[in-house]
């Protein structure tokens, strides 16, 4: 009764927009997998298909530097939000206020990108801190903390606090009890969130192209200056490569051990 | 024996985490890296460029004192237009936007079934990837042979291929691809928690769909759409990719602006003054972009958040 009402709630209009949205979604992508097969180059039209291209793709060595660069800044970047992050929480643990300091990790939502690349450029020059991989770890941490400390914490004051209170009653220290409940309890929340500062700061091209100076190459960059001369068909064997590994890290994110809440 | 164990026992009293240790079992110390973390590398920035702004430097770069030639410099009415046009096309992304992902997040709210989670999966994956990725794709579906031109064409619907790319028409649709998620996920996960039987007692009480629609649906999923509206709104107005890849030499937005001004030679102070100059009229648009919304939630009446 009451689902049929909802479902006729709205007509197949929705439906059909919901398959609008699909191929406006893949569509290009699709294009794009299609044409990585293409013998030649863009903008020419389908000749004949090779595997050419993906050759190519595994012989370029500076690709697959900037892709290890890329790699590289994602794993530290995302170590050290959810460690700071999980630090915040251990001392929350302890009875210790931290929601007053919590507003100010809203701050990366309102200030665009941009800003916070344009400012953090002024501040190196200004310190005179040599542009690289520790500048660019630098500022995309700033991103991921304001992506761990909302989400972990909310997850934290969800949690049943009787857990913590059995631990530490049966006699456990407060350190056992954070790495042997709490931790543990969290670990949803807290691979979720790690997964996505991951991708965030592996696609993340606007602070990059700011902090990154000109030694430093990371995927983003690469492309950027690849498609900015010209596309190579190389630039789509490596999106379907990309393509397959995001699909393994969405499926990681919807297993039913990292699935959480994260809006 | 028995007895007295028992009685040392606190039989009412709650215990609650703050009274079973002090405060010194786990210093400060080791909760402030994030808190050090963010003020060094978010607000200190912040604060510099808002004084780098207003500092007069000689050639080498030591002080002088404090000037506004910088806000004068850049404070013409082309900037004024460019950050305007910033604010039209980022609110048209986030209208167009709201337009597609409603629709579609209440269908995966309600009518994804079973399939529900595999539909999500689709839908973030794109999303994930990298979007330099999806304007190198869009590039092979808008160019002169590409597949959009060979589609309408073979439908008879044009003569000739249209330019398709560096138009204004190439950077929305860009903007919209890449925004898109940031509008459904809110607004699906407040749809998800919705309950139905809202929708029973409200159609029980003789209220048309269209009336349950705009008084229990829409307020209670207001919230949401106005965290989507934010979410594409401000990264929005900075994006400067997009429209120098796909607009070609003709878009210029405030973004471009910022990048041009910054990486220049001897030009920062220019760029962190036009940056606050931005940052300004966009508060002060998000500001109206709130107000809008309470608006629209005391007129809908009905159920508020």
């Amino acid at each position: 009764m009451l689902y049929s009402k909802v479902k006729s709630f709205s007509a197949v209009t929705n439906f059909s927009i919901v398959l609008l949205t699909f191929l406006f979604l893949y569509t290009p992508i699709v294009v794009l997998f299609i044409f990585s097969f293409n013998s030649k180059a863009f903008p020419a039209p389908w000749d004949s298909f090779t595997l050419y291209w993906y050759h190519e793709l595994f012989q370029s060595t500076e690709l697959w530097l900037s892709f290890k660069n890329s790699l590289i800044v994602a794993t530290l970047s995302t170590l050290l939000s959810l460690t700071m992050g999980m630090l915040l929480i251990f001392f929350r643990t302890s009875g210790g206020n931290i929601h007053k300091f919590l507003p100010m990790f809203y701050g990366t939502l309102v200030i665009p990108e941009t800003v916070l690349a344009v400012s953090l450029l002024a501040f190196f020059s200004l310190f005179s801190i040599p542009l690289g991989l520790p500048t660019i770890v630098a500022s995309h941490t700033v991103l991921g903390l304001g992506f761990v400390i909302p989400v972990v914490y909310t997850r934290y004051l969800e949690l049943d606090p009787k857990l913590q209170e059995a631990s530490l009653i049966l006699g456990a220290s407060p350190t056992q009890t954070f790495f042997r409940i709490t931790l543990p309890l969290l670990r949803p929340a807290l691979l979720a969130t790690g997964l996505l500062i991951f991708i965030i700061s592996f696609d993340d091209f606007i602070l990059t192209y700011f902090c990154s100076g000109t030694a430093f190459q990371t995927l983003s960059i690469y492309l950027f200056t690849t498609i900015r001369s010209g596309i190579s068909p190389i630039v789509n064997a490596l999106s379907v490569f990309l393509l397959a590994l995001t699909s393994l890290l969405v499926m990681c994110f919807f297993s039913p051990k990292i699935r959480t809440r994260i809006f | 024996m028995e007895e007295t164990v028992i009685t040392s026992l606190p039989r009412r009293k709650r215990f609650s985490l703050g009274s079973l240790f002090t405060k010194k079992d786990i210093p400060f110390a080791i909760g402030c890296p994030a808190l050090v973390w963010h003020s060094l590398f978010f607000y200190l920035p912040l604060l510099i460029m808002i004084l780098s702004s207003v500092f007069d430097l000689s050639e080498s770069g030591s002080f002088q004192g404090f000037t506004l030639k910088h806000f004068l410099a850049v404070q013409n009415v082309a900037h004024f237009r460019i950050i305007f046009k910033s604010i039209g096309i980022a609110f048209l992304t986030a209208i167009l936007c709201f337009v597609i992902a409603f629709p579609c997040a209440y269908f995966l709210a309600f009518k994804g079934g079973r399939y529900k989670t595999l539909l999500l999966f689709f839908l973030i994956v794109p999303f994930w990837t990298n979007f330099l990725l999806h304007v190198c794709a869009w590039f092979f579906v808008l160019e002169r042979n590409g597949f959009l031109n060979n589609l309408l064409l073979s439908l008879n619907l044009i003569g000739e291929p249209i330019h398709f790319l560096n138009s204004f028409f190439a950077i929305i649709l860009m903007m919209v691809y890449h925004y898109l998620l940031f509008m459904i996920l809110p607004i699906y996960s407040s749809l998800e928690k919705f309950n139905l039987f809202l929708f029973e007692a409200s159609s029980d009480l003789g209220a048309t769909k269209l009336q349950t629609f705009k008084r229990i649906l829409l307020p209670l999923t207001l919230p949401a759409i106005r965290l989507g509206f934010l979410l594409v709104y401000i990264p929005a107005f900075g994006e400067f990719v997009i429209p120098e890849l796909m607009g070609g030499d003709k878009a210029y937005y405030a973004g471009n602006v910022v990048s041009q001004y910054v990486l220049g030679n001897y030009t920062a102070p220019l760029g962190a003054a036009f940056t606050l100059m931005g940052a300004c009229i966009l508060m002060v648009s998000i500001g109206l972009l709130l107000w809008i919304f309470k608006r629209i939630s005391k007129s809908l009446g009905g159920l508020s958040v």
